[in-house]
């Protein structure tokens, strides 16, 4: 039996901080390289009037990882850690939307709404200059991969940390997930989502800019969008909790009426 | 949609806790509802000079260097608002075809200048004056809180236990502190000496310019270094076993005044100083902002609803914050600061401050009726659009009578 079905048979559990009673349970999933802590801030702001369950993803935290998992499995897993029954509200920062989104299209008994903020998932438009470099970066790297394996040398290597991104570099054994996460583009798994969305996206964001929040406005089919001007994709979390914390609870307010 | 409120936070200011001012004028700022307000931020520099501007947003631009500076705007209040249009504060900007005004209205102005200039009634009258509406304290709260030793006597007036003092002016220019004639008041204020003293500036908050006095020498030292901040200071006895606790108190909606949770604040020296208020935190354990002191108040390390207090206690720090808020006819988020002896359980009410450190939300946080930041930059506005709003409508000649002038 395959590691995979293993896990398909007795789920890994995902370790995770809980707080708050309420009716509602709210699903806190943080981005890249982070753990559940990340979310500890604006997730606080709702302990008096909901159930917070913050989960280290797979790989982060004291989360075990999933071997060459995409955002796919990443979502089948956290669909095997939420009780059913009433549905869950998803949050999810970052990378943290990428797998909110993929929960809500393949298990949407168990979602009741979604909540991206600075959610990543949509590949941004790109200047000519970037993609022409972008060519030329690839076609080396791919040059390097051939060099190594005929003369057995380390040119790749040497490539990635040369050009690789922090996040590329430190993956370590994440690599494949990684690799999967940033060629992905989750735009018509989007569109099969039918939870009512919100976007909540940083003016001053440079790694997902409001771009990708509107692309999902576009593709989601009942989704608001809304841009918290000043806030990049850090501060969004830790100064902007609060301006968060007051979109969310409009859309909680809706939602129910 | 209705349109956003435009609500102006003022902070900096020309006043010795500057600093710590910026960081609750940006936490208020952060903390608005951006769903009916929008903020502007109004930085007032060291010199007095106002400022407006995106760069002012963010923690990390402090402080300000030459080139942030050059992406502000520089504004002036306009004291002439007419009585329908919005208050407005003006910027200059040269251009090629000469100075050209630009008018950038607003609707609520909130102080979150700390001490001078800020919580001492002054910036509340000038506000009055302009018929601008602004939030917390009216100019009588304000100015009265501010000075220690006539809080002092409100608070006495009401039954309220507070510390014998002793108000020592600044001597004549050309003289010097005579310790003969300290001694001698000493005497007369507190029946014998017995040291140790507390001295403080009458007019300051934010523990600057705090001293203690062993001896008749460190007291006339404390004293000197004192007068370079204030014209006036207290002298009151040192509370042995000193510990602190802190509360706040506001007007809800509907009327009724509700206090928060209380507070021990932790320290590792014997007074609570200015480094050790704000600069401070270093106490093993605790968190850590991730930008240094970017929490101002709200990274000293405390303890919330701290066990050892028993009900009469609780009883008396809750009761007496209520009456002094009510008598004194407060607003917006004041923290009311208990001395206690920790051996005895004897408690003083010590301070009230009108504009604390980072409105003092993480105790509004804790409360029972937990009350968020949010919530309570949306009431904490409301309220002054009310308050400002009652005072307006009073202003009116034909109401009171005194109309003199009649068209023919």
């Amino acid at each position: 039996m395959t590691d995979q079905n293993c896990q398909k048979q007795n789920p890994t559990k995902w370790h995770h901080q809980d707080f708050g009673d309420g009716e509602q349970t709210l699903i806190w999933l943080h981005g890249w390289g982070q753990n559940h802590t990340a979310m500890y801030r604006i997730a606080r702001l709702f302990k008096a009037d909901h159930k917070n369950r913050l989960f280290d993803q797979p790989g982060f935290g004291k989360t075990p990882i999933i071997k060459h998992g995409g955002t796919e499995e990443y979502a089948d897993a956290l669909a095997a850690q939420l009780e059913n029954g009433k549905p869950h509200i998803i949050i999810g920062h970052s990378y943290g939307g990428r797998v909110a989104i993929q929960m809500a299209a393949r298990h949407p008994e168990k979602v009741k709404a979604v909540i991206l903020i600075s959610g990543a998932g949509i590949p941004r438009k790109r200047s000519i200059k970037f993609k022409v470099r972008a060519f030329i970066l690839r076609s080396i790297g791919q040059g390097a991969r051939l060099a190594d394996s005929i003369f057995n040398s380390n040119l790749r290597e040497q490539y990635s940390n040369r050009f690789g991104s922090n996040d590329y570099r430190n993956a370590g054994e994440l690599r494949t997930t990684f690799v999967k996460a940033v060629t992905e583009n989750l735009t018509i798994v989007a569109k099969q989502i039918k939870a009512p969305t919100l976007l909540i996206y940083g003016s001053d964001d440079t790694e997902t800019p409001p771009e990708i929040g509107q692309k999902y406005e576009d593709a989601i089919t009942i989704a608001r969008y809304e841009e918290l001007e000043g806030f990049n994709h850090w501060d969004i979390l830790d100064r902007g909790a609060y301006q968060c914390e007051a979109l969310i609870r409009k859309f909680f307010q809706d939602l129910n009426s | 949609m209705a349109e956003k409120k435009v609500i102006a936070v003022i902070f900096g200011g020309r006043s010795v806790e500057h600093d710590v001012s910026i960081l609750t004028g940006l936490q208020f700022l952060e903390a608005l509802d951006p769903r009916q307000y929008s903020g502007l931020p109004i930085y007032v520099d060291p010199l007095g000079q106002w400022w407006t501007g995106d760069t002012l947003k963010k923690r990390a631009h402090y402080p300000l260097n030459a080139s942030k500076l050059k992406a502000l705007t520089e504004v002036k209040l306009d004291l002439a608002t007419n009585a329908i249009g919005r208050p407005t504060l003006t910027a200059i900007k040269k251009g090629l075809m000469g100075e050209k005004r630009e008018y950038i209205p607003f609707d609520l102005m909130v102080p979150t200048i700390h001490g001078s200039n800020g919580e001492d009634g002054t910036i509340q009258g000038l506000l009055e004056f302009a018929n601008i509406p602004y939030s917390g304290c009216r100019t009588l709260g304000a100015a009265a809180t501010m000075n220690k030793p006539f809080a002092k006597k409100q608070a006495r007036n009401a039954n309220i236990k507070v510390l014998n003092d002793l108000i020592v002016s600044r001597p004549k220019q050309g003289e010097f502190i005579n310790p003969d004639q300290i001694e001698d008041q000493l005497h007369r204020a507190f029946g014998s000496i017995s040291y140790p003293y507390i001295v403080k500036p009458c007019n300051l908050g934010s523990s600057v310019g705090v001293g203690k006095a062993d001896d008749l020498e460190s007291l006339i030292g404390a004293l000197m270094s004192a007068f370079k901040l204030d014209n006036e200071l207290i002298i009151e006895p040192f509370v042995d076993h000193l510990v602190e606790y802190n509360v706040a108190a506001r007007r809800k909606l509907d009327g009724t005044i509700i206090t928060s949770a209380i507070e021990r604040p932790l320290r590792s020296a014997e007074l609570l100083d200015f480094k050790n208020k704000y600069l401070g935190g270093s106490e093993p354990g605790s968190p850590k902002a991730k930008s240094g002191n970017s929490e101002g108040m709200a990274s000293l390390n405390r303890k919330l609803n701290p066990e050892e207090l028993n009900d009469e206690q609780i009883r008396f720090i809750r009761e007496s914050s209520i009456k002094v808020f009510n008598d004194m006819n407060l607003a917006g988020s004041v923290r009311i600061d208990f001395l206690c002896n920790g051996e005895t359980g004897e408690l003083w009410l010590n301070e009230i401050n009108t504009i604390p450190g980072s409105f003092a939300y993480f105790l509004w946080e804790a409360a029972e009726e937990a009350t968020s930041f949010l919530t309570l930059t949306s009431d904490i506005i409301e309220e002054g659009f009310v308050l400002s709003a009652q005072r307006l409508g009073e202003t009116d000649t034909n109401v009171s009578g005194a109309t003199i002038f009649i068209e023919s």
